[in-house]
C-alpha cells in the first residue's frame, strides 16, 4: 500500500509550498504540489493608475527583482501605445542581466547545494589549502559550539550525496564566496536602477536614469568580476558535480517531467523580436521541432485551485478569478496554466533546449544526461555563462548610443494613461516565461493578470486531471527511506520555485471579495 | 570558557572580531567611540544572539536585502554575527525536520523574532505553513521572544498586500505585550536591522521609537529635509521630462515624489553599499517607510499614497510647488509664521513636523 508523505514547508525556495507524495516500493507514485499563501496583488491594482502596476508588481517577488516591473512596463507600454527608446531597452537588459547573475548562482549554492553536500565531511579535509583550512576551522568550531544553524538540521545524506572531503570543503568555501558575489551583483544592478531588490528606475515608457560614463565603468568592473566567477567557479562546480557524483541522477533523468517546454524569449536585442535567448515551444521532447509561441494558446484551469469554477479555462487576457476556499477538490492557490492544453515546463532548461548552444548540447550527449533535476542545474549555469559573456557588448552598445546622442530614455509623449487600452508583456524571467496582461478603462486599471513561471511549473492538475510539470516530474523519484525524502526536495528545488510569484488573485466587480464563508 | 576561547569556538580570530565590531558600529551609525562598549557587550553575550525569522505574506525581498549588506557582509551576518535558528529561505532542513526544530527553539525562548511579510486576517487559510495558520505560528513564536522586529512595509503595517482581499495586517495588529520595533521600507535596508539588533544587544533595551514604533535613529528625519534635490525644490525647479539633461537633478515632486511625507534616512545612507537610492536615480520616493505606503487597507479608512507617479493631495504654492494641506494648515494657523515668505512656510512645515514626531516618540515610551 502506498505511504503518504507531506513536506510542508519546502524550505530554501521563495515562498510557501507544500508537497505531498505517495510512495510505493521505494518510489513516488503520485504527487501533489500546493501553494499555501495568497496576497491578492492583482486585486488591489484594480482601479489604480496603470503606471503604478510597474511598482506594485515589482513587489510580487524580491528574488527575481526587476523581472515583474520590467514585464509590467512592457504590458503598460503596449496598452498606452508607448515606444521604448533603444537606450532604455539596453539599460533594462543590463539592470536585469545583473539580477540574473545574482539569482542563478544563489539558487545553486544557497538554495540547492545543501541537498547534495554532506557538509559534515568538511571535518575530514586533509589538504593544505589555507582558504579551505579556514573553512574547515570555521565549520568544525561551529559544530563544537553546538551552533550550526542554518546548516543543520537537515535530511540525512544518501547515496547521491557528495562526501569527498576535498569536494565538499571546496563547495562550502564557494557557498560563502557566492554569498558575497550575489551581494555584489545586486550592487551592480543598483548602480543603474536605484536600489536592489526592488529597483525604482524601470517605469512605464522607459527608465528614469541615464548613467554617466563613470557609472558605466563602475558597472563594467563589477561585471568583469562576476563573469570570471560565473565561468570559473559556478559553471565549473556544476560540471564537477553533474558529471561526477551526480551523474547517476543525471543519466536516470530523475525529475524529468512531461517533456513540453515553453519560453517567451529572454533579453530583447532589438524591438523586432530578437532575443539573447530566443522564444519557442517544444512538445514531447521533440527538441528538433521548435514551434513559435502563440499567446492565444494559453489558458488557465482552476478545477483543483481555490478559485470559483465559473472562471476556469480562459485566456489570461480575459481571465477573472474569484476565491472559493471551500472547494472540496481544490488543493492549491496556484492555477493550472496550459499551452494548447499541455502542461509546459518553463525556465533555463526550456531556454537551453530551444537555443541548443553547441557546448551545452555536446555535454548532454557526451554524458548521456536526460532532462531532469541535474539537467536543470546545468542549463541554469550554462545560460549564466552565456549571459555574462553577452553583457559587456551591451555596455559598449550603451556607450555608443550615448556617444551618438541617443540619450532618450523615456517615451514621455505616452506617459499619461489613455481612456481605454489593453496590452500584454511576455518576456522570460530567470525562472521562465513571465506574462502580464492589462486592461485600461477610464484611465484606470480595469483588469490585471499575471501568469508567472512557477504557476507553469508548480501548477496543480487541470480540468482533464493532467498533473502539473512538477507533479509529473516527481513520479518515479526514488525514496528508499520515507523518513528521508531528500530526492523529492532535490527535484522540487531544481525548478527554483517562487511561490510568491505563482499565486495571484483577480477579482471582478466588487473591490472586496469574500464569496467564501470565513472560518 | 574565556572570551578568547568563545570567539575561537565561533571560528573568529581576535582580529576578525575587532574588524566586525568596527563594521557593526558603523552599521549602527554610531561614532567609533562606542566601539569598546559594543565590543564589551558582544563579549559579555555568551553566544551569538539567537534569531528566529518567520516569513508571512512576503516576497523574500527583505531577506534578499539583508543579504545585500556590505560591511558586515552576508557571510559575517549568517555565520559570525547572528545565530539564525529558523529561516525558511536559507535553512538546510525542510518539512517536519524544520518544524520540530522551530518548536524546540521556541521552547528555549529569549530570541529576537524577526518577521518578514504580512499576516492575512480575512481568513487563516490564506497562509498556512505545516498545515497551520501563520497567525498562530507567529503568536506562539512571539510569546517566548525577547522582542519582535517586523521588517519591511508588509510586516510593519501590512504593506502593499494590506489593500488586497486577504486583509493583510502588520505584526503590531496581531501581537501585544511584547516590545515591537518596526523597521519598514520596501524592502528593509540592511543597516536598519543590523543596527537595531546590535543596539538591543549592547544597551539591552528598545531604541527610542516614534509613534509608529520606528527607531528615531533611522526614521526620525524627513527625507525631504535631507534630499540632495532640495535646492531645486526651493527654486521651484521640477522634473517633467526624464529625457531633458537640464532637468536631470530637478525635484521629483511633479513625478509624485512622497519625500515630503516620508521619514527615512535614505538620503544620508544610500543603498547597496551606498551606490544609489531612488531619488538619485531620478525615481520619485514612493513613501515605502510610511504606514500609509501605497494604498489604504480595506478594513480601515487610512488614506494611501497612491497614485505613485502623480502629485497627490498637495496644495499648489507658487515657488515651492506644493506642501500637503495638513502640514501647511498647521503652519499657517501658527501666528509665528504670519508674514513669513513662502519658502519659509515649506521649511517650517517640514521642520516642525519632524520636531513633533520626535516629541510624540518620546511620549510613547
Amino acid at each position: 500500500m502506498a505511504q503518504k508523505i507531506v513536506i510542508d514547508p519546502i524550505t530554501r525556495i521563495e515562498g510557501h509550498l507544500k508537497v505531498e507524495v505517495e510512495i510505493e516500493n521505494g518510489k513516488v507514485v503520485n504527487a501533489k504540489a500546493s501553494g499555501t499563501m495568497a496576497r491578492g496583488i492583482e486585486t488591489l491594482l484594480k482601479g489604480k493608475d496603470p503606471r503604478d502596476a510597474t511598482y506594485v508588481t515589482e513587489r510580487v517577488c524580491g528574488v527575481c527583482a526587476g523581472s515583474h516591473g520590467w514585464v509590467s512596463s512592457v504590458a503598460v507600454e503596449n496598452a498606452q501605445g508607448a515606444k521604448l527608446p533603444q537606450t532604455a531597452r539596453v539599460l533594462r537588459n543590463l539592470i536585469l542581466g545583473a539580477m540574473w547573475l545574482h539569482d542563478h548562482p544563489l539558487h545553486f549554492y544557497h538554495l540547492s547545494a545543501l541537498d547534495y553536500l554532506d557538509v559534515t565531511m568538511v571535518a575530514y579535509y586533509q589538504g593544505q589549502d589555507p582558504k579551505l583550512l579556514a573553512v574547515k576551522d570555521k565549520i568544525v568550531k561551529l559544530v563544537k559550539a553546538g551552533d550550526t544553524s542554518p546548516l543543520l538540521p537537515r535530511y540525512k545524506p544518501d547515496e547521491f550525496s557528495v562526501n569527498d572531503p576535498d569536494l565538499v570543503t571546496t563547495a562550502v568555501s564557494h557557498y560563502l564566496m557566492a554569498l558575497e558575489m550575489q551581494a555584489k551583483a545586486k550592487k551592480m544592478s543598483a548602480i543603474f536602477s536605484g536600489k536592489q531588490p526592488h529597483q525604482s528606475s524601470i517605469v512605464a515608457g522607459g527608465v528614469t536614469m541615464l548613467p554617466d560614463l563613470s557609472k558605466i565603468e563602475q558597472f563594467r568592473s563589477l561585471l568583469a568580476e562576476q563573469s570570471d566567477y560565473v565561468e570559473k567557479v559556478y559553471w565549473q562546480d556544476v560540471l564537477t558535480f553533474g558529471a561526477g557524483p551526480l551523474l547517476p541522477l543525471a543519466r536516470a533523468g530523475v525529475g524529468g517531467g512531461h517533456g513540453h517546454y515553453l519560453t517567451y524569449g529572454g533579453f530583447p536585442l532589438d524591438d523586432k523580436g530578437k532575443f539573447l535567448f530566443p522564444a519557442g515551444v517544444i512538445f514531447d521532447n521533440q527538441f528538433g521541432n521548435v514551434l513559435p509561441v502563440d499567446p492565444a494558446q494559453i489558458s488557465e484551469a482552476v478545477k483543483y485551485s481555490w478559485y470559483s469554477e465559473q472562471t476556469g479555462s480562459k485566456n489570461p487576457s480575459e481571465g477573472e478569478t474569484i476565491f472559493d476556499l471551500n472547494k472540496p477538490e481544490a488543493y492549491s492557490f496556484v492555477k493550472a496554466p496550459r499551452y494548447n492544453g499541455k502542461p509546459m515546463e518553463v525556465g533555463p532548461l526550456a531556454r537551453m533546449l530551444v537555443l541548443k548552444p553547441q557546448p551545452f548540447m555536446d555535454l548532454v550527449t557526451r554524458y548521456g544526461i536526460k532532462p531532469g533535476a541535474v539537467a536543470r542545474h546545468a542549463a541554469r549555469a550554462y545560460e549564466t555563462v552565456l549571459l555574462a559573456k553577452a553583457m559587456p557588448a551591451w555596455l559598449d552598445e550603451l556607450e555608443d548610443l550615448i556617444k551618438h546622442g541617443e540619450t532618450r530614455i523615456h517615451d514621455t509623449e505616452h506617459w499619461d494613461p489613455p481612456a481605454t487600452g489593453e496590452g500584454s508583456g511576455l518576456i522570460d524571467a530567470p525562472r521562465g516565461a513571465l506574462g502580464h496582461w492589462i486592461q485600461i478603462s477610464g484611465h484606470k486599471i480595469a483588469n490585471y493578470q499575471m501568469v508567472v513561471p512557477t504557476t507553469w511549473n508548480h501548477s496543480p492538475r487541470d480540468e482533464h486531471d493532467q498533473p502539473g510539470p512538477l507533479e509529473q516530474a516527481l513520479i518515479g523519484v526514488p525514496v528508499p527511506d520515507p523518513e528521508n525524502p531528500v530526492n523529492v526536495v532535490r527535484v522540487v528545488r531544481s525548478y527554483d520555485p517562487c511561490l510568491a510569484c505563482a499565486i495571484h488573485i483577480i477579482q471582478p466587480e466588487s473591490n472586496r471579495i469574500l464569496e467564501f464563508q470565513i472560518g | 570558557m574565556d572570551f578568547q576561547s568563545r570567539l575561537e569556538a565561533r571560528g573568529l580570530s581576535r582580529r576578525d572580531f575587532i574588524k566586525l565590531i568596527g563594521t557593526v558600529t558603523a552599521a549602527l551609525q554610531l561614532p567609533a567611540i562606542y566601539q569598546p562598549r559594543i565590543a564589551q557587550a558582544v563579549e559579555n553575550a555568551a553566544n551569538k544572539p539567537a534569531v528566529i525569522w518567520l516569513e508571512g505574506q512576503d516576497c523574500t525581498g527583505c531577506t534578499e536585502s539583508i543579504l545585500s549588506s556590505f560591511n558586515p557582509g552576508p557571510t559575517e551576518i549568517v555565520l559570525d554575527l547572528l545565530s539564525i535558528r529558523y529561516h525558511e529561505t536559507i535553512m538546510a532542513g525542510a518539512g517536519e525536520t524544520a518544524e520540530s526544530w522551530l518548536a524546540e527553539n521556541i521552547k528555549q525562548g529569549g530570541y529576537l523574532l524577526v518577521v518578514e511579510g504580512s499576516i492575512p486576517t480575512a481568513d487563516d487559510r490564506f497562509l498556512t505553513i505545516g498545515g497551520r495558520p501563520f497567525r498562530q505560528i507567529l503568536q506562539e513564536a512571539a510569546a517566548n521572544a525577547a522582542a519582535v522586529v517586523p521588517i519591511g512595509a508588509c510586516a510593519c503595517y501590512g504593506g502593499i498586500p494590506a489593500a488586497g482581499p486577504t486583509e493583510a495586517k502588520g505584526v503590531q495588529d496581531i501581537i501585544s505585550g511584547k516590545p515591537i520595533i518596526n523597521l519598514p521600507g520596501c524592502p528593509v535596508k540592511p543597516n536598519w536591522l543590523l543596527g537595531t539588533i546590535l543596539h538591543y544587544l549592547v544597551f539591552n533595551q528598545v531604541p527610542e521609537l516614534d509613534s509608529n514604533k520606528r527607531p528615531l535613529a533611522y526614521f526620525g528625519g524627513l527625507l525631504h529635509d535631507n534630499c540632495p534635490r532640495r535646492g531645486h525644490f526651493e527654486k521651484g525647479e521640477f522634473l517633467t521630462d526624464w529625457n531633458d539633461p537640464a532637468q536631470k537633478d530637478f525635484c521629483l515632486l511633479l513625478r509624485g515624489c512622497k519625500g515630503p511625507k516620508t521619514y527615512t534616512d535614505c538620503a544620508q545612507s544610500w543603498w547597496n553599499d551606498g551606490v544609489n537610492f531612488c531619488i538619485n536615480a531620478s525615481s520619485p520616493c514612493a513613501g515605502c517607510t510610511q504606514p500609509e505606503f501605497y494604498a489604504a487597507g480595506l478594513s480601515d479608512n487610512r488614506a494611501g499614497l497612491a497614485p505613485l507617479y502623480v502629485r497627490t493631495d498637495t496644495m499648489s504654492l507658487p515657488g515651492i510647488g506644493g506642501v500637503n494641506p495638513e502640514t501647511a494648515g498647521k503652519v499657517m494657523a501658527g501666528a509665528s509664521v504670519a508674514g513669513a515668505g513662502i519658502h519659509l512656510v515649506g521649511n517650517i512645515a517640514t521642520g516642525r513636523l519632524k520636531q513633533e514626531k520626535a516629541e510624540e516618540g518620546r511620549r510613547d515610551k
